[in-house]
């Protein structure tokens, strides 16, 4: 019986179908909001579906040159790592399929993998524009995740524990900590947008400079499937950030609300600004985000120490 | 030796003929050393029509409506100055009135331009939501002119000897309306360019030139003027109505990105102010008169300031009803040199924003002058050509 449920838990509910699907609906919400915002009609809810459906039944070109078993590879393993990183979220406001003391760094490393994927994928292709698309986007994690990952840590340290679904229960049942740490709360939603390559931390995919950036030779098959890794990773961002600061996910309906109000966040944050260059993105994180995120970082350590907390 | 292991070393990012960036086909080439671009080249004329060779087949009034078409953006303008052109070779003068409506759809051009030239700056920077909006509220003058003239977009509101569409007191009043709104959405512009800092870091201090560098290399229009040179044939050669409605030239001392954008936005003010007054004080009376069929021997030079600098025409008749040459020199050929000039030393990202900085038009620039003498390979009989063409697709 415990087979049959880890096998649902793992294709069905909460991973596979019913994360890609979830990956879907809110990569359309998101296209929506800021179609709106920009005074666009926007698609119809079945556009990113109809898409994906498409590339699926297009020809994949393999380019010459390429490592064709690290062409075909990448783009399955950053779906799988995504879908890993999905069994430790309380999604839908349910408990993890799977949790164990730490497993806020697997799941963050694994959403890394993605971002790594597409770097490598850009990095593997003689294309101009690919390979300075991998170097963009690679630049651009290393500038957002440390800052992405103590922003993390902070609530993380409030609850005593590494263990996501501890700390969903801790937040559940205290202050809402957009409110204690708000510092974090705005750190980790722009990194949020740095690792979704969201406007305007779009410059490693920006189209008037580089085309598609890393994923400029895909086509087909792998360009969906990086499509769907993208869209699993920002639900599964979604969930992290409104379940450690939006005063945890305890039930399907506050799931659905407070990611839907982070998502309108990050929607009208997409349509406010121009676009950053690369070294402006590098400059941001490193000189604000990383600090302001380790200043508040020891403001809780130091609470927490002296009892406060 | 060395100097092909650093040509090896180079890394060179080509933006065109076909490219995201673009709406119309050129081809530049960056040579970048990381982000950094170290060399810049640019190559036109895949958008060559033939259109002086064409005009030379047509009669004088045909060929004003082919002009019209070296242009999709400034078509009024480029109709304007062949039949200013035409009409000082043929010792014709259009009406007060005419000359006016001239200056009115000129100047409602000038609007639909830098607003479009606006959003596709915007659009370079990844600032979507302002492409978005200035796109929308473009509209407004595309209706106007519509409205106007019956076109949205080559408008052909000329005919040689004066214009064709009159201006009645509803349609004054629709344009009056009109210019209330796009004033005040101008003066959004202006806010959300000069203070969105995002924006700003973007044009601010890229592609930096001076009036020394503009002088030598000849920037025009409002590239020129954004680096200080106080230079407008609507000021220095009046036509048209100009010379009864003087227009105050903008000016900006920074010579960078930021000052291109504030000048084109103040321009919008300039213009609407300009369109205000004229349909004031419309002077009354014909809006055309007769014009030869045939036009007497002489040649002769027109200039108007297109909305991207000055367009040049040298029109030669022979006394036929067709014109013996015509030598259009329209203002982006001279304002390519300053993205060149300006490019070195900048960084990759701002290359899109620094060539539409001088709002390009590809299919204008487009000119091709090929010397081929008889012995050449390349030299080759109608007849032969009209075979190679038939076998070619065979």
């Amino acid at each position: 019986m415990s087979e049959l449920s880890s096998l649902l838990a793992l294709m069905i509910f909460p991973g596979g179908l019913a994360l890609l699907a979830a990956g879907l609906l809110y990569e359309w919400a998101d296209r929506k909001l800021v179609a709106q915002l920009q005074n666009r009609l926007g698609p119809r809810w079945f556009q990113p579906l109809a898409d994906t459906f498409k590339l699926l039944a297009k020809e994949e070109i393999v380019p010459q040159g390429v490592h064709k078993g690290l062409f075909w590879g990448l783009p399955v393993v950053a779906v799988a790592a995504a879908l890993t990183a999905a069994l430790y979220v309380p999604l839908a406001g349910l408990n993890p399929a799977a949790a164990f003391r730490g497993d806020l760094i697997v799941a963050l490393y694994m959403l890394s993998l993605l971002t790594l994927c597409l770097g490598l994928a850009g990095a593997n292709t003689y294309n101009r524009f690919s390979v300075i698309g991998a170097t963009r986007t690679l630049t651009q994690l290393f500038s957002y995740e440390a800052p992405f990952m103590l922003s993390l840590l902070g609530p993380a340290l409030v609850a005593g524990t590494w263990q996501i679904s501890s700390i969903n229960q801790y937040a559940a049942g205290n202050t809402w900590m957009i409110l204690t740490q708000p510092v974090g709360f705005v750190v980790a939603l722009v990194g949020l947008m740095g690792k979704l390559e969201l406007p305007p931390f779009d410059a490693p995919e920006a189209e008037t400079e580089i085309v598609s950036g890393a994923l400029t030779e895909y086509s087909g098959r792998g360009l969906a499937l990086f499509h769907l890794g993208k869209d699993i990773e920002l639900v599964i961002g979604l969930t992290l950030v409104s379940a450690f600061y939006l005063g945890g996910l305890t039930n399907p309906l506050a799931f659905l609300l407070k990611t839907l109000a982070l998502l309108l966040i990050l929607a009208v944050l997409q349509s406010l600004f121009a676009r950053l260059r690369i070294d402006q993105t590098v400059g941001l994180w490193w000189r604000v985000g990383a600090l302001l995120a380790l200043v508040q970082l020891l403001l809780v350590i130091v609470l927490k120490g002296t009892g406060v907390l | 030796m060395e100097e092909q292991v650093q040509a090896k070393n180079k890394f060179v990012v080509p933006i065109g003929p076909q490219h995201p960036a673009l709406k119309e086909p050129g081809h530049f080439e960056f040579t970048v050393d990381g982000e950094i671009v170290v060399g810049a080249t640019v190559r036109l004329g895949y958008a060559h029509r033939g259109i002086e060779k064409g005009c030379e087949d047509r009669n004088w009034a045909q060929g004003m409506y082919l002009v019209e078409r070296v242009c999709g953006i400034c078509s009024h303008i480029h109709a304007m100055t062949f039949a200013l052109g035409a009409e000082k070779l043929a010792n014709v003068t259009a009406p007060p009135r005419a000359q006016a409506i001239r200056l009115l759809v000129g100047e409602l051009e000038r609007i639909h331009s830098h607003m479009l030239w606006l959003g596709v700056q915007a659009h370079e920077g990844g600032f979507d939501t302002l492409f978005m909006y200035t796109w929308r509220d473009r509209e407004t003058v595309m209706d106007l002119l519509e409205m106007l003239t019956g076109n949205r977009v080559n408008y052909s509101a000329n005919v040689l000897g004066g214009v064709k569409c009159d201006v009645t007191d509803p349609i004054a009043s629709e344009i009056l309306k009109g210019m209330d709104f796009l004033e005040q959405r101008a003066r959004y512009y202006l806010d959300i360019v000069s203070t969105d800092e995002t924006f700003l870091g973007r044009t601010r201090d890229v592609g930096t030139m001076t009036k020394e560098q503009a002088l030598r290399i000849g920037a025009i229009g409002p590239t020129g003027r954004a680096s200080g040179l106080e230079r407008d044939v609507r000021l220095n050669a009046p036509y048209a109505g100009y010379v009864d409605f003087p227009i105050k030239v903008v000016t900006e001392q920074g010579g960078d990105l930021l000052a291109r954008t504030l000048v084109r936005v103040k321009e919008l003010f300039e213009s609407i102010r300009l369109i205000r007054e004229v349909l004031d004080k419309l002077p009354p009376g014909e809006i055309s008169v007769r014009m030869p069929r045939r036009v007497p021997e002489g040649a002769v030079v027109s200039r108007v300031e297109a909305p991207r600098g000055e367009v040049l025409y040298y029109m030669k008749s022979a006394g036929s009803d067709k014109p013996e040459r015509i030598k259009i020199r329209t203002p982006s050929i001279c304002n390519w040199a300053t993205v060149m000039a300006t490019a070195v030393g900048h960084k990759l990202a701002d290359m899109p924003m620094l060539l539409a900085g001088i709002d390009p038009c590809f299919s204008c620039s487009d000119r091709s002058v090929k010397i081929v003498r008889r012995d050449d390979e390349q030299y080759m009989t109608w007849e032969a050509l009209r075979q190679y063409g038939n076998g070619f697709y065979r």
